[in-house]
């Protein structure tokens, strides 16, 4: 029996982990990975006290300063569910069963996919979401971008150092990424689609072309290309807990000003919350205020 | 025993791969796919995957950042 189950390994969980066990509140943290989406940033220059940094580095920094302190953690754990009876049930994906007089949720946000065939099939042999890991393996192809906001161009930008033609696909009727970036992209010869649908991707061993549909149209075109980058956002989800928190229409838990959900105990932090900004330092702000919050309401 | 690590300056999960297996003082050959294009044709004939980080240990293959095969191969 746990005073507290901190669900996430991102900034906000880390930080909650931190100041839950400085309180000598007998915690245990569960996490699929940890850091969350910082160890994709290859710099972060907006961390107070850190000029620059990289997200693993900050990642491996917090992760040894939350192990400094007495604190139970469970690695490559995905819960699984949570519900309430008298105390908080939370089960994982590998059979086990906690039990906690409260819990905050702080699983952060994924990368959304677009759910046609062939994106799992190729994924790793032409599809990708990390421009950052994979753009050099697309010297002299021809790759597509799926998503036309800031993070559809700036994994463009990324691809055309190396790849030989770059389009970017974008669902509605305009471009959201920034304009700035948009000419950049067009004066070194991209391509920007809009107002079409990604409909399927297609290969053999690796990605040969995809199919999209124009929406004005209704005419199904395929291009050739070897690679297929997909950015098209981040998700929340916490679909565990769904019978215990309030869903905004994009998925965040509903949280008041102190972090509490619409149940007794259960708690959330981070960007898994409408909280309108999603930044590192937020994200931890945001832990600290839960943690505290959670000392408060178990005393 | 024989370690390659196929990478690319800037993916995040090469860097974790690498400080991790410095930190258990694994020596490892460290190969720059993104400058290296025979190096990249291997890595891709070998694994099917136009996706780094790759592994080589004693010719086994393992893709990504695989902490427990990895440990399970390296016998650490």
């Amino acid at each position: 029996m746990y005073d507290l189950v901190i669900i996430g390994g991102g900034p906000a969980g880390i930080t909650a982990g931190i100041y839950a066990a400085r309180k000598k509140l007998k915690t245990l943290l569960i996490t699929k990975e940890w850091g969350g989406q910082i160890i994709k940033a290859n710099e972060i220059e907006n961390w107070p006290g850190n000029k620059n940094i990289s997200g693993v580095q900050l990642m491996t920094q917090m992760v040894e300063h939350l192990k400094s302190f007495e604190i139970e953690t469970k690695e490559k754990t995905e819960v699984i569910n949570l519900e309430k009876k008298d105390n908080f049930i939370i089960r994982d994906d590998k059979d086990n069963k906690y039990e906690a007089n409260a819990v905050i949720i702080a699983t952060g946000k994924i990368p959304r996919l677009l759910n046609i065939p062939g994106e799992q099939e190729f994924k790793g042999k032409g599809v990708s979401i990390c421009s950052i890991c994979d753009a050099p393996m697309f010297g002299k192809k021809d790759v597509a971008v799926i998503g036309g906001g800031n993070s559809g161009f700036e994994t463009a930008l990324d691809l055309i150092k190396y790849a030989k033609k770059v389009y970017v696909l974008e669902f509605l009727e305009k471009t959201l990424g920034d304009e700035m970036t948009k000419k950049k992209l067009l004066d070194a010869g991209v391509e920007i689609y809009t107002n079409v649908a990604v409909k399927e991707i297609k290969g053999d061993k690796f990605v040969t072309s995809l199919v999209y549909e124009n929406r004005d149209t209704g005419e199904d075109k395929e291009i050739t290309v070897q690679g297929v980058f997909i950015a098209i956002g981040m998700i929340p989800k916490a679909g565990f807990a769904e019978n215990l928190v309030e869903f905004n229409k994009i998925g965040e838990i509903i949280v008041d000003k102190n972090n509490y959900t619409k149940t007794q105990g259960l708690f959330a932090a981070g960007d898994i919350t409408d909280v309108k900004y999603e930044q590192i330092v937020i994200a931890c702000g945001e832990g600290a205020k839960t943690a505290l919050e959670v000392y408060d309401y178990l005393k | 025993m024989k370690v390659r690590v196929f990478s690319t300056p800037t993916c995040p999960f090469c860097v974790t791969l690498a400080e991790y297996l410095k930190e258990k003082g694994v020596e490892f050959e460290y190969i720059d796919v993104s400058v290296n294009e025979q190096a990249q044709k291997e890595m891709i004939d070998k694994s099917g995957q136009m996706s780094v980080p790759v592994i080589e240990i004693d010719g086994e293959i393992v893709i990504g950042f695989d902490q427990d095969k990895i440990n399970k191969l390296l016998k650490l």
